[in-house]
């Protein structure tokens, strides 16, 4: 496999963009990609376009092939990929196969996701596609309802407490707040989530991520490409997709994620590292105590003790580990087929030394995405050119 | 009451379904069973924001029950979760549309 280069990134704001189609969402975020990168877009050999569900959303498919001819691509192969929340990282790891295969020199990932006009009950028929609605489906569970289940058996095994979660929240709502794109900054603090209406019980209203559209891409070359470029680049170590399972009942466990778990183990080998060389994490913070489990999922914070590493601020920025610089799912948004491209955008920048919630001299980092009930995940290990 | 399942008559192996093949042994010799509805209490959530066709049961609790027999099962709890803990002892008492409701076992 050769060497891979994220040569350029584009992304609108995440948020609310009613006026805008979604085709001109995701086409806006990958010319700006194209034309930061330099590369001449009629060199793109492949394009991966990650969306959940543009269909019953918007009413508009074949969208890998209409973004494309959008911007002017030539007559190459076009993907629409699926894998509900992981559907952007998903098309990530397309485009950088593509790449590091040997069968094209440049591919553009993008990802895009429209819902905030819809009105709730048609979001969440939409969002219940992702779980098996044979089986978990009958029972009238949602997904809130998911890490509610995975909350309650992580407060009893560990002892996790109700302000070591909310510790997750106002972290990322303040990251969020630094951060231009993101949707939702605030400052807020134990008290005003304690009085946030119950979703799901411990779930309440602040530690579930906004309804969001946006867009978010990525042009992957490879490494012989360098000269050519006019950004200036980050390198792929790793990329790798799992499979979890796609219902409750084949989970033995609810307080992890074997998807999560087997992708984290097969990225720290692809790159020849550990999780402690990891110098920040942009992670799938759906629920807040999404974060808790993940953390622990990826080995950066053992086994029980995501709470705590939480609330003594060792996530922060500054501290230990930063987690979700960039406010992550629950300040900067969830459009679900951008997020996991969203992600490896903030961490480019954090690479490059430009993001606006900068890690100190940070020249590793992972993103991680995961989809449905856990039955997709994808993590990418990425690194400072020079580092 | 006892629980549908399938039944693997290749090895035995039994699923809450549905299912097309054994998720152990990929045999597509599944038949309907039966499993006695007694088992322990894996997690619980009370939903208060419930999808379209559950609006009117809100709020409700959903739990996900280990059976003895060894296979887990989601399905609803009867009542509130005041009192709900971690492996206590339920019992399927009712089933709608496929779901099943459980109820802490009578000692
Ligand atoms: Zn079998």
């Amino acid at each position: 496999m050769r060497q891979v280069l994220i040569a350029g990134i584009g992304s609108t704001p995440f948020g609310r963009h009613s006026e805008i189609a979604i085709q001109s969402l995701a086409i806006r975020a990958a010319d700006a990609a194209i034309r930061e990168s330099g590369i001449d877009r009629k060199q793109v050999g492949a394009l991966y376009l990650g969306n959940f569900v543009s269909g019953p959303l918007t009413g508009q498919e074949v969208l890998a092939g209409l973004v494309a001819d959008g911007l002017g691509l030539g007559q190459i192969p076009c993907t629409k990929v699926e894998g509900a929340c992981a559907s952007g990282g998903i098309a990530f790891r397309h485009a950088y196969l593509a790449v590091a295969s040997g069968m094209c020199d440049a591919a553009l990932a993008v990802g895009v996701e429209k819902m905030t006009h819809a009105d709730t009950a048609t979001t969440t028929a939409a969002l219940n596609c992702a779980m098996d609605n044979r089986s978990d489906g009958i029972s009238g569970l949602t997904f809130p309802g998911l890490f509610g289940l995975a909350w309650q058996i992580h407060a009893e095994r560990y002892g996790t407490s109700r302000d070591q979660v909310s510790a997750v929240v106002s972290k990322n709502k303040a990251n969020g707040l630094l951060n231009p794109l993101a949707q939702m900054g605030a400052n807020v603090g134990a008290d005003q989530i304690l009085q946030s209406p119950l979703i799901c019980d411990p779930l309440r209203l602040y530690d579930c991520c906004p309804t969001s559209d946006g867009a978010a891409a990525l042009l992957l070359v490879a490494a012989d490409k360098r000269a050519e470029l006019a950004s200036s680049p980050v390198a792929v170590m790793a990329s790798a997709q799992t499979r979890g399972s796609a219902r409750i009942a084949g989970h033995p466990d609810l307080c992890t994620f074997d998807a999560t778990v087997m992708a984290a183990q097969a990225a720290y080998a692809q790159a020849g590292i550990s999780a402690k060389d990891v110098d920040f994490v942009e992670l799938h913070d759906c629920f807040s105590i999404a974060e808790i489990i993940d953390t622990e999922d990826l080995g950066i914070v053992p086994r029980g003790h995501g709470g705590g590493y939480a609330l003594e601020g060792r996530t922060r920025v500054g501290g230990d580990i930063p987690v979700n610089p960039s406010g992550g799912l629950l300040s900067k948004g969830h459009p679900v087929g951008a997020t996991g491209l969203g992600q490896i955008y903030e961490s480019v920048l954090q690479l490059r030394g430009q993001h606006p919630n900068q890690v100190r001299d940070a020249a590793i980092g992972l993103t991680h995405n995961l989809g449905g009930t856990g039955v997709a995940c994808t993590v990418n290990i990425l690194k400072r050119i020079d580092a | 009451m006892h629980i549908k399942v399938l039944r693997c008559e290749s090895c035995g192996t039994l699923d809450p379904g549905p299912r097309d093949l054994c998720a152990a042994c990929q045999s597509d010799k599944l038949v309907l069973s039966e499993a006695p509805g007694a088992g322990a209490l894996v997690s619980w959530t009370t939903i208060r924001r419930a999808p379209t066709r559950f609006k009117g049961q809100a709020p409700y609790v959903v739990a996900v029950v280990k059976l003895d027999a060894g296979l887990i099962i989601t399905g609803r709890f009867s009542g509130t979760e005041e009192n709900l803990r971690l492996d206590l002892p339920v019992e399927a008492v009712s089933e709608d549309e496929g779901a099943y409701t459980f109820a802490e076992k009578a000692s």
